[in-house]
């Protein structure tokens, strides 16, 4: 009987608390701000912000790094470093911004950088920037003065203070031993509390040293479903929403933005029959591009002609997108065969779970496609484990034919992060061994200014045209849905980073 | 309940958890390497290498193995690679959280239940039993997904009633209650009208009547108590579900419970939330089990645990 009672007493309280509305706020107060995203942060140390996850929370608004890139042009634009100059080319010099204390207190200074530079680099505690975006570049820095920086590579590297702008100063308080959960940066904003499973809270750093937010106070949390996250702009619980799914992203306030990621199927083209070219290019041609638009990808997402955005140094303009010609298809596939080569083989088509908004249903279509020319293909989505274990080498030599879907991220904005591991003999992704190749984007990859950019086209073209070991399909872009009453225009940029300080009300 | 009896439990369950994290040690491994899904898809063989070595993967398995149970056998379940803490300091915030959601939704479901199965066994074959009849079938059919998103989209966007989703005060669990409440409620009400028609049929309710005992008092004294056994049973099993963690509902409303922590783990590999988590799940069962038992020597007399 006791149970009954508090079961009835449990009932008159919901009850009462719904007829009261009491939890439900109709609009956000005007100082404060809630953007929901898909995933809670994996991490918020200043040296992990290589994962768009975390780095949409730190980057410019808990931590900032030394520079920005212009999310207009992709050129290097000062933040924590008002100018730099190449000494020589191992030595950059860097003139750090006076003034600049980090939430904690502490004096932001060459010795500040130093102490970041030398944790993102530790083997031990396995940054994500040092393993990523610095990928064993050595860098050691000295202080010439307190705002004085001299940081000298171990190899040639042009693009230092590109690859700079990932790497975050968190305050030289940061323990060196292990990560941070409660990061101290310089940035507009500072942590609250990260409440795990549930949000992290933020407020707006009286000492900042640029601009204030106009929003004092900023929640980030986390939602699995796309059509939650949508309804809860609706409802005035969240202001900004991200990752919209294209079926959900329907009204005036979803706002599509391209993401600097690429889609992209990767041919394995060491096993028959995928290593004869025109069964590739079969490939190519079998894909109908424009019927995938407006469907099944966004209307917005541009047909690819390469691995990289327009907006990427390095890209080439001049490479001609495939066009839909199953007949083509099917004629290259006799050929083969009657070269011998086994064109009936099954190749298997292996997805990834989520990679991006109906992932699964556009490989469906790529594969009724593919079939429509004459392959064999199957198609079997895996989850991101066993997915990896296909992206990454070491691969079996015994293994089937197969292509592989993909997505690439390049908003640090140079070809150089995303032609190496994929496309050398050496990389780790690359299904291409070619020493041409190798020696167009080894020497890219040294170069500078219209020399780089020269080499690094020719990679391009050289892998769509000559190797075709890839199935471009689009520049993606995001969808996020702004709250009517909010300012907030998101840039390619966006995928990384919620710049807090530039969204206001109306 | 006798303390030899309690005793005696115990050593099974133990024996049963032992078997159980055993197998759940060798069966995440199998899922594959974390190594992959924890650092950069640029990073080198050799940082790769490195951290095989710092979690311990390049020893043999049996190594990691007996490691790992002297670990255990200390209550140490190491530390979650996702969340970077003690695994079971993570476990332990989200299954309060699971427990109070699976309760209340249970309690409410076997409340209903009992009333709703009542009705339609007393007026068995009229329209109030097929209208109950068909209200159950559909609650107990209905996918939990679909149900909830239907709730934000009814309750949330449209009437403004409730929030979409989220954690906090009781207004935010009455969307994920009501999800979980739909299934064993539909469950139980089958269960509920079909033993209370053969206990209503029952010779010594036939007796109570023929006594004079009034129509309530024969219904929901003397038919439903031999009625309720059955349902406890289901309820009992139910209650060792939801204590998994309602992982559909607690992902669709980003209830931070143990189901989504699980489907978390799983998917990104982290050992410890996984073996931490079915640890706490499964002593969670225990103590259901036993509870049940107590319940059943409470509404049978017959029943005498020993």
């Amino acid at each position: 009987m006791k149970k009954i009672t508090g079961i009835h007493a449990l009932s008159m309280g919901l009850a009462i608390s719904l007829a009261a509305g009491v939890a439900i706020p109709a609009r956000a107060a005007p100082d404060k701000l809630t953007v929901v995203v898909t995933d809670e942060p994996k991490s918020l140390d200043p040296c992990d912000t290589d994962l768009s996850g975390n780095s949409r929370i730190l980057h410019n608004n808990i931590t900032e790094a030394l520079v920005n890139l212009s999310p207009k042009d992709g050129s290097v634009v000062p933040s924590l470093a008002t100018s730099w100059r190449q000494v020589d080319s191992l030595t950059w010099e860097f003139k750090l911004r006076q003034g600049v204390t980090f939430h904690d207190g502490k004096a932001f200074d060459a010795n500040a950088v130093i102490a970041a530079l030398k944790r993102a680099q530790d083997p031990a505690l396995a940054c994500e920037v040092g393993l990523a975006t610095l990928k064993g570049l050595k860098l050691n820095a000295e202080a010439v003065n307190p705002t004085t920086l001299l940081i000298r590579t171990d190899v040639v590297e042009p693009i230092l203070p590109n690859k700079l702008s990932a790497l975050d100063i968190g305050s030289p308080a940061t323990p060196g031993d292990t990560k941070t959960r409660n990061p101290a940066g310089t940035g507009p904003y500072k942590l609250v509390a990260w409440t795990p499973g549930q949000s992290v809270g933020l407020v707006a750093y009286e000492g900042y040293w640029g601009d204030k937010p106009a929003i004092p106070n900023a929640t980030i949390i986390w939602r699995a479903e796309s059509a939650v996250r949508a309804a809860m702009v609706d409802t005035g619980e969240a202001q900004i929403a991200y990752e919209i799914a294209p079926q959900d992203g329907t009204t005036g306030q979803d706002h599509a933005f391209p993401n600097a990621e690429t889609s992209l199927l990767r041919i394995d083209a060491q096993i028959a029959p995928l290593n004869d070219k025109r069964v590739r290019e079969a490939l190519n041609l079998a894909i109908d591009r424009d019927g995938l638009i407006g469907t099944i990808f966004h209307k917005d997402a541009q047909k690819a002609m390469q691995v990289v955005p327009p907006s990427v140094f390095g890209f080439n303009p001049d490479i001609p997108v495939w066009t839909y010609d199953p007949e083509k298809a099917k004629s290259l596939l006799a050929a083969a065969k009657a070269d011998g080569v086994p064109v009936d083989k099954e190749i298997i088509i292996y997805g990834r779970i989520g990679i991006y908004p109906n992932s699964s249903e556009s490989l469906e279509a790529i594969q009724a496609m593919l079939a429509d020319a004459g392959f064999n293909a199957r198609l079997e989505m895996l989850e991101t484990s066993p997915w990896l274990k296909r992206l990454l080498k070491p691969w079996n030599k015994d293994r089937p034919p197969s292509i592989l879907q993909t997505q690439i991220d390049n908003a640090e904005g140079d070809a150089v992060f995303t032609l190496p591991n994929r496309f050398t003999t050496d990389g780790n992704q690359s299904t291409i061994t070619d020493a041409g190749l190798d020696k167009l984007i080894t020497d890219g990859s040294k170069a500078t200014g219209d020399e780089r950019k020269k080499l690094f086209q020719q990679a391009f073209r050289y892998i769509a045209v000559d190797a075709v070991n890839i199935a471009p399909l689009f520049h993606m872009v995001t969808i996020a849905r702004v709250a009517k009453n909010v300012n907030y225009t998101p840039d390619v940029q966006a995928g990384n980073e919620i710049k807090l300080k530039s969204i206001s009300y109306r | 309940m006798s303390f030899t009896y309690f005793l005696k439990r115990a050593a099974f369950a133990a024996l049963a958890l032992a078997a159980l994290m055993t197998s759940a040690f060798f069966l995440v491994r199998l899922t594959g390497d974390p190594v992959n899904l924890y650092l950069p898809v640029d990073a080198s063989e050799a940082a790769r290498d490195a951290m095989r070595i710092r979690l311990g993967l390049d020893r043999s398995l049996m190594a990691q193995f007996f490691d790992w149970a002297w670990d255990i056998l200390s209550l140490d379940f190491g530390m979650s690679l996702w969340h970077n803490r003690p695994a079971m300091d993570v476990v332990l915030e989200a299954l309060p959280n699971t427990l109070a959601l699976g309760a209340i939704a249970l309690a409410l479901a076997f409340t209903a239940a009992i009333v709703m199965g009542s009705i339609a066994a007393v007026n068995a074959g009229g329209w109030i039993d097929r209208g109950v009849n068909v209200l159950s079938q559909a609650a107990a059919s209905v996918p939990d997904f679909w149900l909830g998103l239907m709730g934000v989209l009814l309750f949330a966007v449209t009437f403004r009633i409730l929030p979409t989703s989220g954690f906090g005060g009781p207004i935010y669990w009455v969307l994920p209650v009501a999800c979980l409440f739909a299934r064993p409620f539909g469950t139980l009400v089958q269960i509920v009208r079909g033993s209370m028609i053969e206990a209503l049929n029952a010779t010594f309710v036939r007796t109570a009547r023929a006594k004079g005992a009034r129509d309530g008092r024969v219904t929901f004294v003397h038919a439903l108590r031999n009625a309720l056994l059955p349902a406890v049973t289901v309820t009992g099993d139910l209650a060792a579900q939801f204590a998994g963690g309602g992982g559909v509902v607690e992902v669709v409303f980003g209830f931070p419970g143990i189901g989504k922590l699980l489907i978390d783990g799983i998917l990104k590999r982290d050992f410890a939330i996984v073996q931490a988590s079915i640890f706490a799940v499964a002593v969670v069962i225990f103590v259901i089990n036993i509870l049940v038992d107590m319940l059943y020597a409470s509404i049978d007399p017959r029943v005498r645990i020993e």
